[in-house]
């Protein structure tokens, strides 16, 4: 079995079962604890809608906080919106997503999503330098935040240089690198920080009620 | 008595106050406990107090630092420790490795908790954090940052490493109830020197509607604001009363964590509402009293109250809403801005109601740039004014808070807040800045209009 033929096998079905289990487990671990109940009388009844409401508003903050986080905003919003354009609207990609959904969509041009997965990974690299040399970031940081943004830059390593063919007698075995670079990137996800893709939204409905319950708008 | 003389008064209570509180930590109770116990307190604590809601913080982080951007402590130091969700690492260390998902595997790739983390987080969580919540208005996935770091709290102090100011108050309020030795006698003298002045004030009416608290800095300093929140409860025409059993706004246990004196400072209040059958208990300008009797009182009793908790400033609005109190304005001319002391706003709810008050005085507001929930905290709250050697840390914030108000051109600061004004008065003399700040119920008071109307009080609130 060659490295493509385990990348696309069994290495895709192990990869996929970890993450599956790992999620239902990490977040069942969380959500299956016990609740401790709150025996204030709420002010107003609009939980609902102030948590939904908190699942929008929190990508806008007010002007007065989003000046000083704008930087982490205008990168943070770039990167992910290039690696996931990059992933779904890749002329040869286009296969493997008609494989699992049945059908597919137009790419765009090979050469302008190239471009978008080098500032892609252009933009992963400054955030990464910035977090070994900011004040806050270089204090928090721990294993899980190299090794996820390394994560998420390994794809786009692999695509371009597989894309590039840089070694065109090992092609195949690039294009097994680059799937491997996604399943490992899959396999992580349930224990690091990228998990955030799960637990995100709901934690904003979740703040946005239990400010609610104050009165508070968040 | 002129405003003059008062004003002067009040500055020579607010040094002896200073005196007094620079003598705190020396008649704080020693805790002398092992490490190991330390440890085994401080992790009891983490366990019991992370639930559903606080596993989903502590899952979601993605560790990019918005947070230290909403702290006045980070803004006004650069330090990056005192990023807010760099003080809830050791409330994620236990949970990972004691109730999380994967806790096995933790188990094997850390080391437990170490008393030395716990000392060194004793400057996190209490020195430089006011729990004031404003990282919790930007945090992109939504983590209640300042509830992990009153667990902080709450561990910390189960395990003897309150700072010793915070245990004094503690161990003042557990035996007489008062902080700041403003105990029972204080209040009915504070009540004679009302009376003096032709004001009504009440003391244990055997029935009584209302229930009005009062805190230290009222007792102490601000007799004014004592004065004017009877005044205005007495031109409203309601059945109210003081109760020498259970007077006492200020929690000093639901500030330092310690549940054991929350606990008993609640009992008080709803002891001394029950026994006269208070439908309302209003509390004072006394920021952190709020939340910690509206929000966090029932939890602590293990019950909903009977009556309803109302903020002074909120009964004001609510008021004015109603169309029962009327204010004469103090005129266009005067020129204010508003702090909203964050336990009242940010964590209370209440930021409408001193606006509309503010706007019945027909007074010139003009806002900060942060208001309502993105307020910035005067610096001071959540026990900070009270330890000592955290007085740089609170420079740095009340300067933040200082830039804010003089870009507004306002002539005075207006708060609802005895502590934020405490710090406010504190900051103003370290930074030779001269712009007043007033109290909102004194105000109101200033401008109480010919009385209302008698009518069913019963559709208030």
């Amino acid at each position: 079995m060659t490295l493509f033929d385990f990348a696309r096998g069994p290495g895709m079905f192990w990869a996929t079962t970890i993450m599956v289990i790992g999620i239902v487990w990490r977040l069942a671990g969380a959500v299956l604890l016990a609740r401790h109940k709150d025996r204030s009388t709420p002010r107003g009844d609009n939980r609902v809608a102030a948590g939904l409401r908190a699942v929008l508003m929190r990508s806008v903050p007010p002007h007065e906080l989003e000046k000083h986080i704008t930087f982490q905003h205008l990168t943070g919003y770039a990167w992910h919106i290039g690696w996931f354009v990059t992933f779904l609207f890749f002329v040869p990609h286009m296969p493997f997503i008609e494989s699992i959904l049945g059908f597919g969509w137009p790419g765009l041009p090979n050469q302008a999503i190239v471009m978008l997965a080098a500032i892609t990974l252009a933009i992963l690299l400054l955030l990464l330098v910035r977090r070994i040399v900011h004040p806050v970031l270089k204090v928090i940081s721990d294993f899980d935040d190299y090794v996820s943004t390394l994560l998420a830059c390994a794809p786009l390593v692999t695509g371009i240089v597989a894309f590039a063919h840089l070694f065109p007698s090992h092609h195949e075995t690039m294009i097994g690198l680059h799937i491997l670079s996604v399943e490992a990137l899959m396999v992580w996800l349930p224990f690091g920080k990228i998990f955030h893709c799960v637990t995100g939204l709901p934690l904003r409905f979740q703040i946005g009620a239990a400010f609610a319950r104050r009165g508070v708008k968040a | 008595m002129s405003a003059t003389i008062a004003a002067t008064e009040e500055r020579a209570a607010l040094e002896r106050i200073a005196e007094g509180v620079a003598r705190l930590a020396s008649s704080a109770p020693e805790v002398d406990l092992p490490a190991d116990e330390r440890v085994r307190r401080a992790k009891r604590v983490f366990i019991e107090k992370t639930d559903a809601r606080v596993a989903l913080d502590l899952e979601s982080c993605l560790h990019c630092g918005m947070c230290a951007e909403a702290c006045h402590f980070y803004e006004g130091t650069g330090q990056g420790r005192y990023a807010p969700i760099h003080k809830l690492k050791l409330l994620r260390k236990v949970y990972r490795r004691e109730l999380g998902p994967f806790r096995l595997i933790q188990r094997l790739l850390t080391r437990d908790l170490t008393v030395a983390e716990l000392e060194q987080w004793q400057e996190l969580v209490f020195d430089s954090c006011t729990e004031c919540g404003r990282c919790d208005m930007i945090c992109p996935v939504g983590v209640h940052l300042s509830r992990g770091v009153h667990i902080t709290r709450q561990a910390l102090t189960a395990a003897g490493l309150a700072p010793a100011e915070l245990r004094a108050l503690d161990a003042e309020q557990k035996s007489t109830g008062a902080i700041l030795g403003a105990g029972v006698e204080k209040l009915r003298s504070a009540l004679e020197e009302l009376r003096s002045q032709g004001i009504e004030a009440p003391l244990d009416k055997p029935q009584a509607e209302y229930l009005l608290l009062t805190t230290a800095s009222d007792l102490l300093i601000y007799h004014r604001s004592l004065a004017a929140t009877a005044r205005i409860m007495n031109h409203l025409g309601l059945d109210w009363t003081f109760a020498s059993s259970g007077f006492e706004a200020a929690n000093s246990g639901a500030v330092s964590g310690d549940e054991t004196a929350q606990r008993q400072a609640t009992q008080r209040v709803v002891d001394a509402a029950l026994a006269c059958g208070a439908k309302f208990v209003v509390v004072p300008e006394c920021g952190h009293a709020y939340p910690a009797l509206r929000w966090e009182g029932p939890n602590q009793v293990g019950r909903a109250f009977p009556f309803q908790v109302l903020a002074i400033s909120e009964l004001i609005g609510r008021e004015l809403e109603s169309g029962r109190l009327r204010l004469k304005p103090l005129g266009p001319g005067k020129r204010v801005t508003f702090h909203d002391p964050c336990k009242f706003g940010r964590k209370g709810g209440v930021i409408d109601e001193p606006r509309k008050a503010l706007a019945a005085l027909e007074v010139d507001l003009r806002e900060t740039e942060s208001k309502g929930t993105t307020n910035y905290c005067c610096g001071g709250g959540g026990g900070v004014f009270f330890i000592g050697r955290a007085a740089p840390l609170r420079n740095a914030a009340f300067n933040i808070k200082r830039k804010q108000f003089d870009a507004t051109g306002a002539d005075s600061v207006v708060t609802s807040c005895g502590s934020c004004r405490m710090n406010f008065a504190v900051g103003a003399q370290r930074n030779n800045w001269n712009v007043p700040v007033e109290s909102l119920v004194e105000l109101v008071a200033d401008g109480l209009a010919a009385p209302g109307p008698a009518t069913d009080r019963g559709s208030v609130v």
